[in-house]
């Protein structure tokens, strides 16, 4: 049999299927069906090769557009739905003049350690390996419904179509997480299994403030991955309290790896930084200076016009990361820290010199350093030192929209301080090693 | 009362315009968990994720409304 592609997939789905819900948002549904005959109108807007941009939003249409594309066999580039229109443009004009192989179905956008966005090329194959390697790795199931409450246009949720459409199972999107009930109420549907992703944040925010509802699930829940940033012990363990018939997974996973490995820490020993074995597409090597690397299906094709930047971290068919980390007699994965300057807060990598780039650009900045520092709630936050001119005075407001103006939002840090000076290193480097205790 | 959780909460928040009665629209998950976390830190009542309504967040004084309502119980 020859190569079934998602929209494939989705194709056999409205055969199959015909009359089963394939996704659920703001009250509304949509068969399997209809879903597929509304790809197949769209897709005549798309010409193959071509790459599409498009501003994500958690929404039904978003199926259609992200499918349609794939369908027309043209490239789909969803990025973030509250993105500056400079930056859209920016991007749009970049990928109008790019040459992409014929293979690569997306392009997904990341921080890159210099702040530019890296447009990262995943091909049709790799998406149909991520998600043949959550259905082993975490059970998905064709009766299974799947609640995405993150932005469409990153992996974390992105993967989640893959193979909730392989098997025919259900999807109810949410905005986000601001409305709990809203979430409540996506548990409520019927179904016989349901799942969700959580950053840390989100895992922290129900604990706090919804254990008891939350409790309330617990032969309803199948299972929940979090992932993209460390969940401290505790509330890994509260979870396991909470949710005592449910798999809670940890997952190794990047937009350049894909999806690698994950743990059900809800295995009575809760092992904290355990990401658990590989799955099946995927491999995984420690370098000799402690680095993890992979192998395997999953991995990127490379970034889109920069066979340089993709030289630097995928070579001989190996992506080589930054993040420190072993493999234990069981030959499960155990991440050890990250060997970089980019700060991941609560999922999402921020690149600290464009944050202090567009602050200095303010008349009254006269030295900035953006650090990461520990927050109750996200693990991690953004603070920005400031060193200010004689004469002015630190306004917090007027930095952070100065920053919203031209930065995504999860870049404007959520923290401000006056400080005297920035420290710097003999070359007059800035000495981040030494916030990064803070 | 009022201007007590507003400094209060622009400090955790400042990219949030607090004077706005479309509160509950500009905030993210994020935004609500520090403002539930912080309000129920600063006056020690208990803030439930059912107090997060569109409703009681709509802005600056329907947050001092839930505060005092909390405060009377």
């Amino acid at each position: 049999m020859s190569f079934m592609r998602l929209v494939d997939y989705l194709e056999r789905d409205a055969e199959l299927y015909p009359n089963k819900i394939a996704a659920i948002c703001n009250g509304e549904s949509i068969t399997y069906k209809e879903l597929y005959s509304k790809v197949l109108e769209k897709s005549s807007e798309f010409k193959k090769g071509e790459v599409v941009p498009f501003r994500s939003s958690q929404s039904i249409d978003f199926l259609i557009t992200y499918f349609a594309i794939h369908k027309a066999k043209a490239v789909a580039a969803p990025l973030e739905k509250d993105i500056p229109q400079s930056r859209f443009d920016e991007i749009a004009s970049s990928l109008s003049s790019s040459s992409v192989p014929e293979e690569v179905a997306d392009i997904l956008f990341t921080t890159g350690t210099t702040g530019k966005s890296k447009g990262v090329m995943i091909s049709h194959r790799t998406i149909v390996s991520n998600g043949e390697n959550l259905i082993e790795g975490q059970l998905f199931s064709h009766d299974l419904l799947f609640v995405i409450n993150g932005p469409m246009n990153h992996i974390g949720s992105l993967s989640k179509i893959f193979p909730v459409t392989i098997l025919g199972a259900t999807l109810y999107i949410l905005e986000g997480m601001k409305d709990m009930e809203k979430f409540f109420e996506s548990l409520d549907y019927p179904a016989n299994k349901v799942a969700t992703f959580f950053v840390p944040a989100t895992i922290r925010m129900l604990l706090q403030f919804s254990e008891e509802r939350l409790a309330s699930y617990k032969d309803k829940i199948d299972f929940i991955e979090s992932g993209a940033a460390p969940l401290p012990h505790s509330d890994m363990l509260k979870l396991c309290e909470v949710l005592p018939n449910t798999r809670l997974y940890n997952t190794y996973a990047s937009t350049e790896t894909g999806i690698i490995s994950t743990y059900n820490f809800n295995d009575g020993r809760c092992i904290p930084g355990c990401l658990g074995r590989p799955m099946s597409h995927s491999k995984v090597i420690i370098t000799p200076d402690g680095k993890i690397s992979c192998k395997g299906d999953t991995l990127m094709s490379g970034y889109v016009n920069d066979p340089q930047l993709t030289a630097t971290i995928l070579r001989d068919d190996t992506i080589f990361t930054s993040d420190l980390g072993v493999l234990d007699e069981e030959g499960m994965l155990h991440i050890k820290g990250r060997e970089s300057d980019v700060i991941n807060v609560g999922g999402f990598k921020v690149a600290p010199t464009e944050v202090e780039d567009v602050a200095m650009s303010l008349p009254e900045v006269k030295d900035c350093i953006c650090i990461s520092v520990e927050h109750k709630i996200t693990g991690r936050a953004l603070k920005l030192l400031v060193v200010i001119k004689e004469g002015e005075t630190l306004n917090k407001q007027r930095i952070a929209r100065f920053l919203r103006e031209r930065l995504e939002a999860y870049k404007v840090p959520m923290l401000y301080e006056q400080v005297e000076s920035v420290k710097r290193t003999y070359n007059g480097k800035m000495d981040r090693k030494y916030y990064n205790n803070f | 009362m009022k201007e007590r959780i507003k400094k209060l909460l622009e400090d955790a928040l400042p990219l949030v315009d607090f004077d706005s009665n479309f509160l509950f629209r500009e905030l993210d998950s994020l935004g609500i968990t520090t403002i539930l976390m912080t309000l129920s830190e600063e006056f020690n009542i208990k803030l439930e994720a059912k107090d997060a309504t569109p409703k009681n967040l709509k802005s600056l004084d329907s947050l001092v409304a839930l505060v005092e309502s909390k405060l009377s119980k």
